[in-house]
């Protein structure tokens, strides 16, 4: 009899999932627009890289413009799309230097971390002057959780041609290395020289002095910094979700919910959504909740670790099953090392009752020095569980 | 001039050193497949592409106002079919099965909306064995695109992600799971016949008097009538081979016949029937009216329990193939499910056929026990009446 259940529930599910719309003017999907000066950008270049497709200037500025849309909306497709464009170079037993750092870049924020590092390292060594190989491993490394080596690649940039990428690099350091202070400092510094016209810049900048300043514990400054830099770029995903979480954090979750509700399309504002509709008791937290573990469910279906971290905190917080979010932490933090991620280790070994697990976030945050009062809460706890224990 | 110079190095310091945070999850379509169960060389497909991978290959956003509407979908339905299915090839056997779209729709999935390609697939050979999938869509304009694969036939489904690393697949429908879907049907029928007391129960009261002879029929209700045990084994293990290939023969045709849906009766009517035979075939051992072809009221009755055994199958729809292999298994299950209990009883019943105990408690007070369980299941089913303390005795 159970195996006909289990044929009837089969079966069920072969029934077409799909719809035929009744409306012809009902509008299905948003793309991207050549009202958009960034679009008309890349399809010129789309369209000389067709004429030329031997051109590698025309192949790299397409990528490069592939690589910055994607970035600037949040669509990790284009990744694969800047990929496929060197793709006929990355073949080549030596590829271009040039190649090799888009493609660097497009493992790096495809968090192959390990992978874009090894490609990193073979680059330099045959261009050790190559500035934005090492900043880009810098950045590597902060997220595999050694600022230190990452101080060295920085080190690499002082005495070049310019000092204020150096300056920008050593900043981004010494946010997760105990001097969040001087990091503060120096981007304000800047920030005050930034021309008007590189919003991108900016929303990086006041992004990363937001953090600086809720690292010192200066909420209401980090705030400031949010809007500013959500001014410079509205809609910027990265800054979306660590307001979104300022004001999750300060308990201003209806606030939190207002910032973040015009962007469920995004994976990670979505989260933010999900986490303030359960804390206010709203009546759609439960459908939106299903809804986000259907992402999830979609995301590791086709064996994507994009979002191991989000999951890790949905499964921790909306879900509340400890014992399976301290598994997606772990899993997460075999690559990704920074700040959030041991503050979700620590959180997701608390709630699991099984502190001992994060021993390698302890450990790291010992070593590096970090400050954000969050992580040491948390450490405190794990600590007092830890004594606790017979 | 300089200071232009400096900020594209900041401008690369921001690229390099912010984190990506992205919204949403890369390429992926969904390509589903199952075969016809009408029809064992036609493959049925739905195929869900995004629509903004779509719209990067294709001008699917006719006006430009960064909105693709179903009006926009539908003229340009030709040129996506065009292009998605000169990406995907399915091979029966190593033969190609043509692929031919069928209807167009949308489908929501977790990161937007998606076109649907409904389409079957036709291949020169019955059933395929063998069943090779080639894909390589977007493969030259996505490297991280995926193919979220699923086949689902009866109890099976295969998964399977395609890409560039890992383009084609090639599924094994064969015999693994072929005998392991005919043991599964073979293991429903037993159960079917262990859970249904009221088919055991039929079979059972036709074969208590199958080790005694009746010289003279009673005369009038309390009346034993004179019985007589057989004298050797053989002819009472005749007697049940008569019954229960009588049997056999015909609740397969019913069976086989309902589950094909060629015979639709209402549930009530038939398991009314069915207690009703019970009840008939007890009441025959307390005053026989048949006491030497007890195999043609086993025959005759054995219609309206196919009919019942079907009902565990209602809804079952498989290729022909694999159709005939479940009902033979369900079948077979059904004759051992028999057996198991049949065999036991005669073997006692034989043992046992000198004494006056099988003879007054057995035959007598067994088949009038028999007789007014199913009596009380008649009105039970025929008045859908339920008495709840008596549900213990209630065949599910």
């Amino acid at each position: 009899m159970l195996s006909l259940l289990a044929l009837s529930a089969v079966l069920a599910t072969n029934a077409p999932a799909y719809f035929v719309p009744a409306d012809d003017d009902q509008v299905l999907q948003r793309v991207p627009t050549i009202a958009d000066p960034r679009v008309r950008h890349m399809e010129s270049l789309r369209a000389l890289h067709e004429r030329r497709p031997q051109d590698l200037e025309a192949a790299l500025a397409l990528a490069r413009a592939y690589l910055d849309y994607g970035r600037g909306t949040g669509d990790a497709r284009y990744l694969g799309r800047a990929e496929a464009v060197i793709e006929p170079w990355l073949r080549l037993a030596t590829p271009p230097l040039d190649v090799s750092l888009v493609h660097a870049t497009i493992l790096q924020s495809r968090h192959d971390f390990d992978a874009a590092r090894a490609q990193l390292e073979a680059l330099l060594q045959r261009d050790p002057g190559n500035d934005q190989a090492w900043l880009t491993l810098a950045s590597v490394q902060l997220v595999q959780g050694e600022p230190e080596a990452a101080r060295r690649s920085c080190a690499r940039l002082i005495g070049g041609p310019d000092a204020l990428a150096a300056l920008a690099c050593l900043a981004a350091v010494n946010m997760v290395n105990g001097r969040a202070a001087d990091a503060y400092e120096s981007l304000a510094r800047i920030v005050g020289r930034a021309p008007p016209a590189a919003p991108q810049v900016r929303a990086w900048t006041e992004g990363l002095l937001a953090d600086a300043a809720r690292s010192l514990g200066h909420d209401a400054l980090a705030e400031r910094h949010f809007q500013a830099g959500l001014q410079a770029a509205p809609g910027d995903n990265f800054l979306l979700a660590d307001y979104a979480d300022l004001l999750l954090d300060l308990g201003r979750n209806g606030e939190a919910l207002a910032l973040v509700k015009d962007y469920s399309a995004s994976d990670t504002s979505f989260l933010r959504q999900v986490l303030a509709e359960q804390r206010l008791g709203l009546p759609q937290a439960q459908a939106d909740a299903a809804q986000m573990a259907a992402r999830f469910a979609d995301e590791a279906r086709r064996g994507s670790r994009l979002y191991l971290r989000e999951q890790a905190r949905f499964v921790l917080e909306v879900e509340r099953d400890p014992a399976r979010a301290l598994a997606l932490a772990q899993d997460n933090w075999r690559s990704q090392r920074a700040p959030e991620d041991a503050r979700l280790l620590l959180a997701a070994a608390l709630a699991a009752d099984q502190p001992a697990v994060a021993a390698p976030a302890v450990a790291l945050v010992e070593r590096t020095h970090l400050e954000d009062p969050r992580v040491r809460e948390l450490l405190r706890r794990l600590r007092r569980a830890q004594d606790g224990a017979p | 001039m300089r200071a232009i110079a400096r900020w594209r190095l900041v401008l690369l310091c921001a690229a390099a050193l912010a984190p990506a945070a992205w919204a949403h999850k890369e390429s992926d379509s969904y390509l589903r497949l199952r075969p016809d169960p009408a029809d064992g060389r036609r493959l049925l497909g739905q195929w869900d592409i995004a629509i903004r991978d779509l719209a990067f290959v294709l001008p699917l956003d006719a006006n430009g106002d960064g909105a693709v509407t179903w009006r926009e979908l539908k003229a340009q339905r030709q040129a996506i079919e065009r292009y998605a299915l000169a990406h995907l090839s399915i091979r029966g056997d190593g033969l190609v099965c043509p692929i031919r779209a069928s209807d167009q729709g949308v489908a929501e999935h977790s990161d937007g909306a998606y076109d649907v390609i409904v389409f079957e697939a036709r291949c020169d050979k019955d059933t395929p064995q063998k069943l090779t999938l080639a894909y390589d869509l977007f493969a030259d304009v996505d490297p991280y695109h995926r193919a979220i694969v699923r086949y689902s036939a009866g109890q099976r489904t295969i998964n399977d992600v395609l890409g560039p690393q890992h383009a084609s697949v090639t599924l094994d429908l064969r015999h693994p799971q072929r005998l392991r879907q005919f043991w599964d049907f073979v293991v429903d029928g037993l159960w079917h016949i262990w859970t249904g007391p009221d088919h055991l129960l039929f079979v059972t009261s036709l074969l208590l008097p199958a080790v005694l002879v009746c010289r003279r029929r009673p005369r009038a209700w309390g009346d034993a009538g004179d019985w007589q045990p057989v004298t050797g084994f053989w002819p009472a293990a005749w007697e049940l081979i008569k019954v229960i290939s009588g049997f056999t023969v015909s609740h397969s045709v019913t069976l086989t016949a309902s589950v094909l849906g060629y015979v639709d009766l209402p549930s009530r009517l038939v398991e009314s029937g069915i207690a009703a035979s019970v009840m008939v075939a007890a009441l025959n051992n307390l005053h026989p009216l048949v006491t030497r072809r007890a195999w043609l009221v086993a025959f005759g009755f054995g219609f309206i329990h196919g009919l019942g055994f079907a009902s565990a199958l209602a809804g079952l729809s498989l290729p022909p193939a694999a159709m005939a292999l479940a009902l033979g298994g369900f079948n077979l299950g059904v004759e051992l499910g028999q057996e198991s209990v049949v065999l036991p009883l005669l073997a006692i019943a034989y043992l046992l056929r000198g004494t006056a105990f099988y003879r007054r408690g057995v035959l007598r007070g067994g088949s009038a026990l028999i007789a007014g369980l199913a009596a009380l299941w008649l009105v039970q089913r025929a008045l859908d009446w339920n008495v709840p303390a008596l549900r213990f005795l209630t065949p599910g």
